[in-house]
């Protein structure tokens, strides 16, 4: 017993820096998992507030630009409401939300499946190899884990820490982020990011014999469980051939301009536990 | 001043520079491609560093795990940043010692600065444990070594510019009588 309490005393020091050594290794473990740890995480109260504070002074330089891009997405928008006035909203999708008109015998069926909601950027950070951004909107908000977060121009990330107030997402520019891609003529893949550059998304798992120009734009597609059809992820800049698979690497300009990210939507599906049920059920299967 | 107070106010003077502006500058040295990456300096080790001579290891070892922690929080980083910071002030009494002529027990109420040290002793002192927290750091981050040229290229770089930040603190706040902050 002697000895072991001269033990102690002799090697202090390092037994304390072991110790706290292991709870960091612990910590930085649990926060690798969709059910991490709230509290080490910009989405709590504190640092939040402090955040918030921050962005509230620096709001002001960014003006002019969000203004523009307001614009250009309210051209698009509008440019989508004159095509769907144009096609028949009368679809047989009867799981969708029935919105009734009280004063007619008819009723209406229209696609309610996303919920948008505003949300400002309060911190955001391209640096990292996992990148995350803190908005300003938590539970109370009904913001929940998972949701997809879109800016104007195109794909951001997806919700991951959830506070009263706050909330952080993962941002597209992680390694640990894996969206759902297809390409102009329907070909689908999976966008990720290289660590390189914060502009430059990266498509993988397309066949090396897909034709694939310049340009091309590439849309989250219908798979995802989270993100809604169609928004953008980026414009191709340049493909190279991955001989050993027999697949492409197609380099991505982002559409979102991730250094001054001011306003975004955060995106509700409403059907997507359902869908995880029936995904899950037939997994066991 | 009190040496407490004095420490607490650096703390948080450390923290927010760190958090609310060095963490907003991305520098990136050239602007494209070639796979140069995007990094910001860190200088809130710089706490640790600057804590008195005398501080016994357990208090360093606390204050490290506390720092690193809180900036963890504000970059979403759980763990990375204390485990580095545990690091180099488990390390810092070893490498004083190694860098000092005298024992550490004679440098009653000072602290290590360019003036107590010299800048020669002090620039070697803080490169060596900054470049050992980046590497730890950056490694954790990255977490393979199959690009290990990736991992060089960004704790060189990153440390680089966290010294000339740290140099640019020290110059700014020496004070030229015998106090300082």
């Amino acid at each position: 017993m002697r000895n072991f309490i001269f033990f102690i005393r002799r090697f202090f020091n390092l037994l304390l820096f072991l110790a706290l050594e292991i709870v960091c290794f612990v910590m930085i473990e649990r926060t690798n998992t969709l059910q991490g740890n709230d509290l080490i995480s910009s989405a709590n109260a504190a640092a939040g507030l402090i955040y918030k504070k921050q962005n509230d002074v620096v709001y002001y330089f960014g003006l002019r630009k969000m203004n523009d891009s307001l614009l250009s997405e309210n051209a698009l928008l509008r440019k989508k409401v004159d095509l769907a006035y144009s096609i028949d909203t009368l679809k047989d999708s009867l799981v969708h939300t029935r919105i009734a008109q009280a004063d007619t015998a008819i009723h209406v069926v229209k696609y309610a499946d996303y919920l948008y909601m505003t949300a400002r950027v309060i911190n955001n950070s391209i640096n990292a190899s996992d990148n995350y951004i803190t908005i300003n909107r938590g539970s109370a908000d009904g913001i929940i884990k998972g949701m997809a977060v879109i800016s104007g121009t195109g794909v951001v990330g997806r919700v991951e820490h959830v506070s009263r107030h706050f909330s952080s997402a993962l941002s597209v520019l992680s390694t640990k982020l894996k969206i759902n891609a297809k390409l102009k003529g329907g070909t689908n893949g999976f966008v990720i990011w290289d660590e390189k550059s914060p502009d430059i998304l990266a498509m993988t798992e397309v066949r090396d014999y897909v034709s694939i120009k310049k340009g091309d734009s590439v849309f989250t597609n219908n798979y995802s469980l989270y993100f809604p059809p169609d928004v953008l992820i980026g414009t191709v800049i340049k493909t190279e051939k991955e001989k050993k698979k027999g697949t492409l690497m197609i380099y991505l300009l982002s559409s979102t301009n991730f250094h001054n990210l001011q306003y975004v939507y955060v995106i509700g599906n409403t059907m997507a536990d359902e869908k995880k049920q029936l995904e899950d059920s037939t997994m066991k299967k | 001043m009190n040496v407490y107070i004095k420490n607490i106010l650096r703390f948080f003077v450390i923290i927010l520079l760190q958090v609310l502006i060095l963490n907003k500058i991305t520098l990136r040295w050239w602007s494209e491609p070639s796979g140069f990456p995007v990094f910001i300096p860190y200088v809130y080790p710089l706490f640790i560093l600057l804590l008195p001579f005398e501080t016994p290891v357990w208090a360093l070892l606390i204050l490290g795990f506390v720092l690193g922690s809180t900036v963890d929080v504000f970059m979403n980083t759980a763990g990375m940043h204390a485990c580095a910071t545990l690091l180099i002030a488990y390390l810092r009494t070893n490498v004083l010692s190694a860098l000092l002529p005298r024992n550490l027990s004679e440098y009653a109420g000072q602290h290590p600065n360019i003036k107590t040290m010299g800048w020669m002793p002090f620039l070697v002192y803080s490169a060596f444990l900054i470049i050992i927290h980046h590497f730890v750091y950056f490694t954790i981050e990255l977490w393979n070594f199959s690009n290990f040229g990736f991992l060089l290229l960004k704790v060189v770089a990153s440390a680089l510019t966290s010294m000339l930040f740290i140099i640019v603190y020290l110059l700014l706040f020496t004070r030229q009588g015998t106090t300082r902050i």
